[in-house]
C-alpha cells in the first residue's frame, strides 16, 4: 500500500470520525486542546528528575494519604452543597412565582464575582475567635464563638462562592426546557412531583453536570480558601513545596492532582449529555409558573439569606477596614492606582476575547454529533482549568525561559495561562448553545444553497451568540480574580488589582487592600450582567 | 559582672503612650510620578531630599538620637532603568523606600517585581539556567534565599567598598549583604504574664507552666521555618522533633501569620507566641496601649537574626548601577528608613534601632551559618511529619 492510499484512507476515517462535520474544525479543536494540555509537558518533565526511590515515599507517606483524602472531601461536599444550593435556587427563579425573581437572581449569581481568597478571608475576620461577630456578642456574656476553619470551613465558604456555576447552569438548562413537555406530564394526570421527575429533571441533569465539573474542579485547583482556612489539601502542600525550593516534589503533587481531575472529568462523561436537551426548543420561560402560596415568601428570605451570607459579610468586611484604623488596617506600602484596575481589565479582556475564538470550535465540534476526537479535545479543555496556577505559571516560566524568552514575561504569555485555565467555561456554554440550536434551520439554509461556512455565520452563529457572550463573561471574571499565576508571570512592573491586594495584605496592611477589592468585585458585577442579559431573548 | 552561660539579653521596651496615629506619611504620601514633569519638585517639597523623609514617626519611634554613616550625598546618582526581584512580606514597605528613591533621583527607574522571596529564588534559577537574566537585583526577605542562588552560582560578588559597612557575618564572601535585620522573639501579654515567666532557652518552652494552652505559632510562615531550620542544626532533628511534640502537647495554637501571632498576644487571645520582632512593634504602633512586651531568648534558635538581603545577578547588563543600588540600601538614609518604618534592626553601626530594642550586637544568636538556613527541605519533613503543618 503506498503512502497515497494510505492517507486517503486515513483521511477517510478521519472523515467518519468527525462526523461529517468538517474535518478542519474537528483537527482544529484537537491542536487547540493539545496546545492547552502543553503545560503537563512540564510537570512530567520535572517528575522524571526525582530519584524513584524518592518518588514512591513521597506518595506513599501517611500524611499524603491524608492530604488525597482531605481534598476529596473537600471536593465532594462542596460539590454536594452547591447542587443542593444551585438547583433548588434555579429552580425557584425560574419556574415559580417567587416575588423579586429578577433581582434575587442577580444577587444569587454574584457571590461568583467575589474572589473567594477575600471570601474567606471575610469569614475568619467575622467569625474567627475575637472576630468582628465576637465582639458584637461579646457583651451578651457569649465569651469564644466555635472555631469554623478546617475542612468544614472551607467546605461551607467555597460552597458559597461557587454555587452560582451549578445555579447558572442550571437556569440555563430550565430556561431552555420546552414547557409543552411538562404541560403534557401535568396533563395525563401526573403530580408536579413525578413531572418534576420524569420529564424536567432528566433534562437538566446535562445542565447541572455541566456545573457540578466546574465546581468540582475549581475546588481542587483553589489555593486561597483551603489556605485561609487553614485545611490540608493538595493545592496547599504544593504551595508549602514551592515555596521551599521543592520544585520537583510540587510537581509530582500537581501530576497526583491532575489524575484526579482525570477521575472527575470521567465520573462527569459518565453523566454526560444526553440527546433530551439537544431538542430544545425554547421558551420554557412561558411556561405557567408553579404557585407557592405563601411559602413564595419564605423561599424568597431563604434565597435572600443565601446571597446576603456570600455577599454583604466581604463587602461589609472591606468596608469596615476602610474606615477602621485598627492593627494593621492602614499604613505604608505603595499608592493604589486607577492603573492597576486598567490593567486588570485589559488582560481579562484579552482573555475572554481569544477564549471565545477558540471555543468556538471546540465547543461546536464537541456538541454536534459526537466524534471521538471532538470530545476528547473537550475533555482536555478541562484539565487546565482544574491546575493550581502555581504550577500552571511555574509550568510556563519554564517553557518561556527555555523556549520562548521573547515570550517570557509577557502579556501574551500571561494571557495564554488565563486561556488555559479558564476557557473550559467558555466550551461549555458554546457547546451547550450549539447543542440547542435546530439543525433544520441549518438544514434549511444549506438547501438554500448556502456554503456551509455562510450557513454557519447566517444561521448558527446568531443563535449561539448569547452562549459565547455568557462565556466571555466568565472567563473575564474569573481572570479578574486570578491571582498565582498572575503573580508569577506579569511583566515586572505590571500591577493588577489582585497583585496589588496581594503586596499590601503580605504587608499586612489590610485598610489599603479594600478599595481595589471592591473595585474588583464592582468590575466582575458589571461582567455577571452580562451573563444575565443573555439569559432573556 | 557575667558569667557567660547564663547571661540574659533583655530590654524591655519602653512604655510608651502617646497618640500614635496611622503612620502620617511625611513626603510620602505622593504617587510614583514618572519625573516626567521634568522641573524638579512642582509644590510642597519633593520627597527623598533629607533623612527627614527617610524616618518613620509615631510611638516607636520617638527620640532619634545622633546618627551616622555613609550618606545618599557621598555616592554617585542612581539613573537609568533596574529590574528589582523583590521578595514578599515587608516588601509593600520596601516599595515606599524604592519611591523615596526615585523621586530623589527623577532618572532612576526601578522596576520591581513582588513575589515570596523563595519562589523568586526558584524563579532565577529557572531563568539563568535557562541562559537568561530578567532581574539585575533580587533583594529577598531571607537569608535562606539569598544563599540558596548564590550556592548555584547565580551572582556577581559585590566590591568590597560597597559591603564594608554591614556586620561581617551577613557579607558572607560578598556574594550578598544584609540590608535589614530582623530578630526571632517571644511577644508576650503584660496583663498576663510577667518577663520572668518566658524561659530564657527555647527548649524550656514546652513544659513552661505559665504557657500552657495560650502560646500561639505560624509555621507556615517563612521566618518560622527558618527558626526550626536553625534548631534542627544546633538540636538535630530529633530534638527538633521532641521540641515540636512537646509544644504540640502544650497545646499551642496556630496562626497564618505572626502578625496575626502578635496580634492575637495584644488581644490576650494568647498570652505568648513566637514572631519576628518588629511584628510587636508595627501592632504598638497602631495600638500604642496594647499590653505587649518581648522576650528575647539567648543563644539558641529562638535568638536567630536573620535578615533581608541585596545580592546583583549573574549576566546583567547594569552591573555599576546594580552595585550602587545595593550601596544606597546601606546608607543612613535607607537604614534609618528600615529602623523607624519597618521596625528593623538596621546593619550599619551608625543607626540604631527603635523602640527601646537592644542593639544587635547586645543580641545573643545561636552559632550557625545563615546560609544553611537555605536547606529547608528537611525541615518541611519535619513540620509535616509531626503534624505541624
Amino acid at each position: 500500500m503506498d503512502v497515497r492510499e494510505e492517507l486517503a484512507a486515513v483521511r477517510g476515517r478521519l472523515r467518519r470520525e468527525s462526523g461529517g462535520d468538517g474535518l478542519g474544525f474537528t483537527l482544529l479543536s484537537a491542536a487547540i486542546a493539545a496546545l492547552l494540555v502543553s503545560p503537563v509537558a512540564w510537570l512530567f518533565l520535572r517528575v522524571a528528575d526525582i530519584p524513584t526511590p524518592e518518588a514512591l515515599s513521597l506518595v506513599t507517606r501517611p500524611s499524603m494519604v491524608d492530604v488525597v483524602l482531605s481534598s476529596g472531601l473537600l471536593v465532594v461536599a462542596v460539590t454536594v452543597g452547591s447542587v443542593l444550593l444551585g438547583v433548588p435556587l434555579a429552580f425557584l427563579t425560574v419556574r415559580t412565582d417567587l416575588p423579586g425573581r429578577r433581582p434575587l437572581t442577580v444577587l444569587l449569581a454574584l457571590p461568583l464575582v467575589v474572589p473567594s481568597y477575600i471570601g474567606a478571608f471575610a469569614f475568619v475576620s467575622a467569625f474567627g475567635p475575637r472576630g468582628v461577630v465576637a465582639d458584637a456578642l461579646a457583651p451578651l456574656g457569649i465569651e469564644r464563638l466555635p472555631e469554623t476553619p478546617g475542612l468544614p470551613g472551607a467546605a461551607i465558604v467555597l460552597t458559597l462562592y461557587v454555587y452560582p456555576y451549578v445555579f447558572l447552569t442550571t437556569r440555563a438548562a430550565l430556561l431552555s426546557l420546552d414547557a409543552s413537555h411538562v404541560e403534557a406530564a401535568r396533563t395525563l394526570g401526573k403530580s408536579r412531583f413525578a413531572a418534576f421527575r420524569e420529564v424536567t429533571f432528566p433534562r437538566i441533569v446535562p445542565g447541572i453536570a455541566a456545573g457540578a465539573l466546574l465546581v468540582a474542579l475549581y475546588t481542587l485547583s483553589d489555593f486561597g480558601t483551603p489556605a485561609i482556612m487553614g485545611a490540608d489539601v493538595f493545592t496547599a502542600q504544593i504551595y508549602v513545596e514551592y515555596n521551599n525550593f521543592g520544585e520537583n516534589r510540587a510537581a509530582l503533587l500537581s501530576l497526583e492532582l491532575l489524575a484526579i481531575t482525570t477521575v472527575i472529568l470521567a465520573l462527569e462523561s459518565r453523566v454526560g449529555r444526553d440527546d433530551a436537551s439537544a431538542y430544545a426548543s425554547g421558551g420554557g420561560g412561558s411556561a405557567t409558573r408553579i404557585r407557592l402560596g405563601a411559602w413564595r415568601w419564605v423561599a424568597a428570605l431563604g434565597g435572600l439569606v443565601v446571597a446576603a451570607l456570600a455577599l454583604v459579610l466581604p463587602v461589609g468586611i472591606l468596608l469596615l477596614w476602610l474606615v477602621r484604623g485598627g492593627p494593621g488596617y492602614a499604613g505604608g506600602g505603595f499608592e493604589f492606582e486607577l492603573a492597576y484596575a486598567l490593567n486588570s481589565v485589559g488582560v481579562s479582556t484579552a482573555a475572554a476575547l481569544v477564549s471565545v475564538l477558540l471555543a468556538l470550535p471546540v465547543g461546536y465540534v464537541a456538541a454536534r454529533r459526537s466524534s471521538i476526537t471532538g470530545r476528547l479535545a473537550e475533555r482536555a479543555t478541562y484539565v487546565g482549568y482544574a491546575m493550581p496556577g502555581v504550577v500552571l505559571g511555574l509550568a510556563l516560566v519554564f517553557f518561556g525561559v527555555k523556549f520562548a524568552p521573547t515570550l517570557y514575561q509577557t502579556l501574551p504569555l500571561l494571557v495564554f495561562a488565563y486561556v488555559v485555565r479558564f476557557l473550559p467555561q467558555a466550551v461549555g456554554t458554546t457547546s451547550s448553545s450549539v447543542l440547542q440550536v435546530d439543525q433544520q434551520l441549518v438544514e434549511a439554509a444549506r438547501a438554500l444553497g448556502e456554503s456551509p461556512g455562510r450557513a454557519f455565520r447566517r444561521v448558527t452563529l446568531p443563535l449561539i451568540w448569547p452562549g459565547i457572550l455568557a462565556g466571555a463573561a466568565l472567563v473575564f471574571l474569573t481572570t479578574m480574580k486570578e491571582l498565582p499565576a498572575t503573580l508569577i508571570l506579569r511583566p515586572t512592573g505590571f500591577e493588577t488589582l489582585v497583585s496589588y491586594i496581594w503586596l499590601v495584605q503580605g504587608a499586612g496592611y489590610y485598610g489599603r487592600a479594600a478599595i481595589p477589592a471592591l473595585t474588583l468585585i464592582a468590575v466582575s458585577a458589571l461582567s455577571m450582567a452580562v451573563i444575565l442579559a443573555q439569559e432573556r431573548r | 559582672m557575667t558569667d557567660g552561660l547564663d547571661r540574659r539579653t533583655r530590654r524591655r521596651f519602653l512604655a510608651m503612650t502617646g497618640a500614635a496615629s496611622a503612620t502620617a506619611l511625611a513626603g510620602c504620601n505622593g504617587l510614583l510620578n514618572d519625573g516626567s514633569d521634568g522641573n524638579g519638585s512642582g509644590d510642597g517639597g519633593s520627597g527623598g531630599d533629607s533623612l527627614e523623609d527617610f524616618r518613620g514617626s509615631g510611638a516607636n519611634v520617638g527620640g532619634r538620637g545622633e546618627i551616622s554613616g555613609t550618606r545618599i550625598d557621598d555616592l554617585p546618582d542612581l539613573s537609568g532603568q533596574l529590574n528589582i526581584y523583590l521578595g514578599g512580606g515587608e516588601g509593600g514597605l520596601y516599595t515606599d523606600l524604592l519611591s523615596l528613591l526615585s523621586q530623589r533621583y527623577p532618572d532612576f527607574k526601578p522596576n520591581f517585581r513582588l513575589e515570596p522571596s523563595s519562589q523568586l529564588a526558584s524563579k532565577i534559577a529557572e531563568e539563568q539556567s535557562g541562559g537568561g537574566s530578567f532581574a539585575d537585583v533580587f533583594w529577598a526577605v531571607d537569608a535562606g534565599s539569598l544563599a540558596n542562588v548564590a550556592a548555584q552560582g547565580y551572582t556577581r560578588p559585590l566590591p568590597d567598598d560597597v559591603v564594608a559597612a554591614a556586620p561581617e557575618e551577613f557579607r558572607p564572601d560578598n556574594a550578598w549583604v544584609g540590608v535589614a535585620g530582623r530578630a526571632r522573639a517571644v511577644p508576650y501579654n503584660t496583663n498576663q504574664l510577667s518577663e520572668s515567666d518566658i524561659p530564657d532557652k527555647i527548649r524550656d518552652f514546652p513544659e513552661a507552666g505559665a504557657l500552657r494552652n495560650s502560646v500561639g505559632w505560624a509555621p507556615t510562615y517563612s521566618s518560622f521555618q527558618a527558626f526550626i531550620t536553625a534548631m534542627r542544626l544546633t538540636r538535630g532533628d530529633e530534638g527538633t522533633r521532641r521540641w515540636v511534640n512537646g509544644m504540640q502537647e502544650a497545646g499551642v495554637s496556630e496562626y497564618n501569620n505572626e502578625f496575626l501571632v502578635s496580634n492575637a498576644v495584644a488581644d490576650g487571645e494568647l498570652a505568648a507566641g513566637f514572631a519576628n520582632h518588629y511584628y510587636a512593634l508595627r501592632v504598638k504602633a497602631a495600638r500604642p496601649n496594647a499590653p505587649l512586651d518581648l522576650a528575647f531568648t539567648s543563644g539558641d534558635a529562638g535568638a536567630l537574626i536573620n535578615v533581608s538581603g541585596a545580592e546583583v545577578l549573574q549576566g546583567t547588563s547594569k552591573p555599576q548601577l546594580a552595585e550602587n543600588f545595593v550601596a544606597h540600601l546601606l546608607t543612613v538614609e535607607a537604614q534609618e528608613f528600615f529602623a523607624t518604618r519597618t521596625f528593623a534592626y538596621p546593619m550599619i553601626e551608625g543607626v540604631p534601632p527603635v523602640g527601646g530594642l537592644p542593639r544587635i550586637s547586645e543580641l545573643d544568636p545561636p552559632n550557625i551559618d545563615l546560609t544553611k538556613l537555605g536547606d529547608l527541605e528537611g525541615t518541611i519533613d519535619l513540620l509535616r511529619d509531626t503534624g505541624a503543618l
